[in-house]
């Protein structure tokens, strides 16, 4: 099974950088063959190429409405709502519904989000309660990078 | 009995601009103006910081084109030094910077207008979205996401995969190429080249159709500036400023980037926070002038590739004497730039001395002042800072793409509402002709413009006493 990981937010708005900071984490220690990861700073159109060519995609993004420190785990499903600016998604949803529609399938897939507690101007850096969030959701993935 | 229709937001992207038109008393429309309500002001805050910084700074002004921030900064650094950066550095600067024209243009055409041009302007706008060129036209989409990937494929092959990267920097680019890079992105560019051909050639098809739309799209009788080579040929990252007037004379030629400020001035106007700039010799606002691809091809005699050439002289062709003066072809003129990005990628990445590991000159400040100019996608972006001797901010003007056509925008809006709108009866048919033409210009703005088919809308016509005389909402899904 290939799985894709994909982290995303703004490194520089705090708690903001969660999902990319879990991806860099995750690069650093190493993760089994069958597994990619990449860190973006934005969701963008192109990936659902890469997306289609794999069969579980695991989003990880940082959350406002979730307690700070704590972690959320979501599958998603493809939506076939045309709301993003195409330049980028507020929505893997969508992603995942492009997916269907220019490729037949999308693959299984989890939204794995970190309660962040500030989000104000931080360069790669996470608050206490965002480096609690950031073990939690490694925690999260682990079981979802083997098959 | 005078009314005013207003459009809000036009820009979904935070919500910050709207359109307004002024209706005579028998329902034409007299006015027109595009608003920019919102204010960031970079260029403030920017003072006081060292100027290194200026290219990581600046590169965060755009989520969609930090690329072009990112080399005309470090250009406007460059000349800060007083350096001439190692060739292998520019070659490497310019295949950057042209990935990028790749996944830009691709985005615009692919995504942001197919939908109005493959389904049409009057199509239900519950259908008249990406789901639904995918469903018509899958293999178009698809080609589209390809496109796009593979622009951005080699923006990261050369910066890496950190988000900004730092790879181009003051005086050069801060690696140089390896083997097993260049040829994996050289192995990409076949397979772009047969996609970019194969839509011109579907795109020509298309033309018959939209005969009317390109008659009325801002079709406007300004002036084009852009940068171009010395022989005059088009140009994307260095060059020098040419400025051809609408009967395609030429108005400046060969001027150095470095004084553009005896060529462009900027007004201001109080309902937008976006500037308003002009040529400066023949005063405001009559120095209209507009900038980006349609400018680009409207002033290179050559490309010099072999398919962009081919392409050019069919660009050419579309009138039959002076400038393409009509704001609907910069969809076309985008088709010929991606042809030609991936042909001088091509070319560039094949040079000899591509891997060359000297590229980057190293100096302090060595003047005051820095000034650099390239090519956006959408045209011509210019960095201008003053530092003080210990190498800090003090002053710094930005003057963007989507700035310079901002005079052409407003009036491209009026033609067309000119052309299109009821004023007695709104209809879709209309906000989506008012959307389309601002999607020519691609300005960066922009959700709004980046969107399509849900964009929130809201039209209301009112009378002369401010009493709402109709009302046409249209409900955006997304609330960013």
């Amino acid at each position: 099974m290939k799985i894709l990981v994909i982290g995303y937010g703004s490194p520089i708005r705090g708690d903001d950088a969660l999902g990319v900071l879990v991806a860099d984490r995750l690069e650093q220690d190493g993760v089994p063959e069958h597994v990619t990861v990449i860190a973006r700073h934005i969701l963008t159109a192109e990936l659902v190429t890469e997306m289609s060519a794999v069969q579980r995609v695991i989003f990880l993004d940082a959350a406002i409405d979730l307690a700070p420190g704590t972690v959320r785990c979501q599958r998603l499903t493809p939506t076939a709502r045309a709301a993003s600016s195409m330049a980028h998604f507020l929505d893997p949803q969508e992603l995942l519904g492009w997916c269907t529609a220019l490729y037949g399938h999308a693959p299984e897939s989890h939204l794995i989000t970190g309660g962040g507690a500030s989000f104000d101007y931080a360069d790669y850096r996470l608050s206490p309660a965002g480096e609690f969030a950031m073990t939690a959701m490694l925690a999260e993935i682990e079981p979802l990078l083997y098959a | 009995m005078s009314r005013t229709i207003s459009i809000e937001p036009v820009t979904r992207i935070e919500g910050h601009a709207r359109i307004s038109l002024q209706l005579g008393d028998d329902g034409a429309v007299e006015d027109a103006r595009f608003h920019l309500t919102q204010f960031r002001g970079f260029e403030k805050f920017c003072e006081g910081r060292p100027y290194r910084e200026m290219p990581a700074l600046t590169a965060r002004t755009c989520g969609i084109c930090p690329v072009s921030h990112l080399l005309a900064s470090n250009k406007a650094c460059d000349h800060l030094l007083a350096v001439s950066i190692p060739p292998t550095a520019e070659k490497l600067r310019r295949i950057m910077n042209l990935a990028q024209f790749l996944q830009s243009h691709a985005l615009s055409f692919f995504h942001l207008s197919s939908p109005d041009l493959l389904l049409g302007w009057d199509a239900d706008p519950a259908t008249r979205n990406i789901f639904g060129v995918m469903h018509q036209h899958p293999d178009l989409a698809r080609d589209g996401i390809r496109l796009r990937q593979i622009g951005q494929t080699i923006i990261e092959m050369l910066g890496g995969k950190k988000i900004h990267p730092t790879w181009v920097v003051p005086g050069g680019v801060n690696e140089p190429l390896t083997q097993e890079k260049r040829d994996a992105m050289l192995k990409l560019l076949p397979e772009a080249l047969e996609i970019a051909r194969r839509t011109y050639d579907f795109f020509k098809t298309l033309l018959p159709k939209f005969k009317h739309e390109a008659d009325h799209f801002g079709t406007l009788p300004t002036m084009f500036l852009s940068l171009v080579t010395p022989q005059g040929n088009l140009e994307h990252y260095d060059g020098l400023l040419r400025i051809k007037d609408a009967h395609g004379r030429i108005v400046e030629d060969m001027v150095p980037p470095e004084e553009f400020e005896r060529l462009i001035g900027e007004a201001v106007e109080n309902f937008s926070y976006m500037k308003f700039p002009y040529y400066k010799p023949m005063g405001y606002p009559q120095g209209i002038y507009r900038v980006g691809p349609l400018a680009r091809l409207n002033n290179a005699q050559a490309c010099g590739t072999p398919y962009a050439d081919v392409a050019l002289a069919e660009f050419h062709m579309l009138q039959e004497s002076g400038p393409i003066t009509s704001s609907f072809h910069y969809h076309y003129a985008r088709l010929v730039e991606i042809i030609y990005a991936i042909e001088m990628m091509e070319r560039l990445l094949k040079d000899s001395t591509i891997l060359d590991s000297r590229v980057r000159a190293r100096a302090r400040s060595n003047r005051n002042e820095g000034i650099g100019v390239s090519e956006a996608p959408r045209g011509t972006l210019i960095h201008h800072y003053r530092i003080d001797d210990d190498g800090l901010i003090t002053w710094v003007n930005l003057i963007i793409a989507t700035g310079h056509n901002n005079l052409a925008m407003n009036q491209a809006i009026k033609q067309v509402a000119e052309t299109y709108v009821n004023g007695n009866q709104l209809q879709e048919g209309m906000l989506n002709r008012v959307e389309a033409v601002i999607r020519c210009f691609d300005p960066c703005l922009s959700c709004a413009s980046h969107a399509f088919g849900q964009m929130p809308l809201r039209i209301e016509l009112k009378n002369a006493s401010g009493q709402i005389v109709d009302t046409l909402i249209r409900v955006g899904e997304c609330g960013a």
